[in-house]
């Protein structure tokens, strides 16, 4: 009997253990705090895993992560530099008008409400980005980069992943190498301005135009040998040139036709400017 | 406390990564800012304590061998890297005057003038070969699956060039082709400059 007692007590306090959440030993955790001012700046850098970084109405900025890495930190009150040398699942709490700098290999970068600059650099990783910074720079060779929500200003630059951008933003340039590009931007009605001034270029990827353009906005579209597609609100107001060397230009906006690879014309004075240039892929123009 | 419009620059310094004039304007500013100085300090004493981290953490996948391994080499060959980093940013330098030159700030209006485009072209394969060779040295530290990737889309890109510049050569006063020639060509060499950096 005492000894089946004593088998009892041990598996009850293996199970406790077990309960009690400790990491198996390849696993670090670690979860950290500070004091940060609302628009400070926090640089990040972890080389694979994954990289969350929230914005929070809270002026401290908190890390908690686990990993097979080790993490290391130092800073003031305005800026902080956290640095993970292996691999580790990252979490970071920031005040949503900080600065935040990003740096991975592999990692993928998830940014949800931060209103402040962003600028996130990965090799190979996933870039997303959900609310409306003021500010995004975002670069990644392999993975895709979507941003949704709005900012004031986009710079994303992939050379094989796909970019899609959506919301209500007003500065976009996107560029892409052999990635496609899908812009859909939400006009005034839904609490957009349009796009005042958008920049896409792909050299072998499609590119897509899907939204509402600023009065007065300026939209460039570039395409070596994809096709580059342009919806817009049939009332839109804008100049329309488009050119193409050997590609073919499709008008469903309105009765003008293209010759000889050039589609040049104008739905009223005032408007925005729409260019569109392609080398060997096609280019349409019709009504959202 | 530090200076916030300095605290990138700082970073960069500590991380060794400024060129020499950029570093000297951090110096000269650290001879008189006490609050930089001691952030300096402490940025120091995060790559040290980052440094005395275990340097065998294993991987959970495949991945991070590459890296890591990268990671090592650096040390190593860090005598190297400065000349090699200012060497891709002179490239690069090159070839963005070389195409201010023929692009001016808007695509929408194009320069009709033909005179430069030849120096232009030549200006570009020069910073081109250049950003290649610096590339080549490092391509060793690079993980395969991101060298597998470059040569793919390096292919893709001189293919594009092939082509643009066939049909100019056809059409030599076109300047729409002109346009999208320089927008692969800078798309090219953003390419380059941009695995450099990873490499470096």
């Amino acid at each position: 009997m005492t000894r089946h007692l004593g088998w009892l007590g041990f598996v009850l306090a293996v199970a406790a253990r077990s309960a009690l959440g400790q990491a198996p030993a390849d696993h670090n955790r670690f979860q950290a705090r500070w004091p940060f001012d609302s628009d400070g700046s926090v640089r990040i850098v972890d080389p694979a895993g994954r990289i969350r970084v929230i914005g929070w109405d809270v002026d401290s900025l908190a890390v908690s992560g686990r990993g097979p890495g080790r993490l290391a930190a130092a800073g003031t009150v305005s800026v902080r530099k956290l640095v993970v040398t292996g691999r580790a699942e990252l979490e970071v709490h920031v005040p949503r008008g900080a600065r935040v700098w990003v740096k991975s290999a592999s990692a993928d970068i998830d940014v949800v409400g931060v209103d402040g600059t962003l600028d996130l650099n990965s090799v190979a990783g996933a870039i997303h980005v959900v609310g409306t910074p003021a500010d995004v720079t975002a670069e990644t060779m392999d993975g895709p980069v979507e941003l949704a929500g709005g900012s004031g200003r986009a710079r994303v630059k992939t050379v094989s992943g796909a970019i899609l951008l959506r919301g209500a933003s007003v500065d976009l340039g996107a560029s892409t190498l052999s990635g496609t590009i899908v812009v859909r931007a939400a006009g005034w009605q839904r609490g957009g301005t349009g796009v005042q001034r958008g920049k896409f270029e792909s050299v072998t990827g499609d590119v897509r135009f899907d939204g509402e353009l600023g009065r007065g906005g300026i939209v460039e579209l570039e395409s070596q040998s994809g096709a580059i597609a342009l919806r817009v609100p049939a009332t839109t107001v804008a100049d329309f040139d488009l050119v193409t060397i050997a590609g073919s230009i499709t008008n469903r906006l309105t009765a003008a036709t293209a010759g000889r690879g050039v589609l040049r014309f104008s739905t009223g004075a005032g408007g925005a400017q729409v260019t569109a240039r392609s080398f060997k892929g096609s280019i349409s123009l019709e009504a959202k | 406390m530090m200076c916030n419009e300095w605290e990138a620059q700082l970073n960069e310094y500590v991380d060794g990564t400024l060129a020499a004039e950029a570093r000297a304007l951090v110096e000269a500013h650290l001879a008189g800012c006490a609050g930089c100085r001691a952030a300096v300090v402490e940025l120091r004493a995060l790559v040290a304590s980052a440094a005395d981290l275990p340097k065998r953490i294993e991987p959970a996948r495949d991945l991070w061998t590459g890296i890591a391994a990268r990671v090592g080499k650096r040390e190593v060959r860090n005598g190297k890297r400065w000349w090699r980093t200012a060497l891709a940013a002179a490239a690069t330098i090159v070839i963005g005057f070389a195409l201010y030159r023929l692009l001016p700030p808007s695509a929408v209006h194009h320069r009709s003038e033909g005179t430069g485009w030849v120096a232009v072209q030549a200006e570009y394969e020069q910073a081109s070969d250049e950003l290649t060779r610096a590339l080549a040295t490092e391509r060793d530290r690079l993980a395969p699956a991101t060298v597998a990737l470059l040569e793919r889309n390096l292919a893709v890109i001189d293919a594009a060039l092939r082509e643009s510049r066939d049909a100019l050569a056809r059409d030599p006063e076109n300047v729409e082709l002109r346009g999208l020639v320089a927008s692969v060509a800078r798309e090219k060499v953003e390419l380059l400059r941009w695995a450099t950096r990873v490499a470096t």
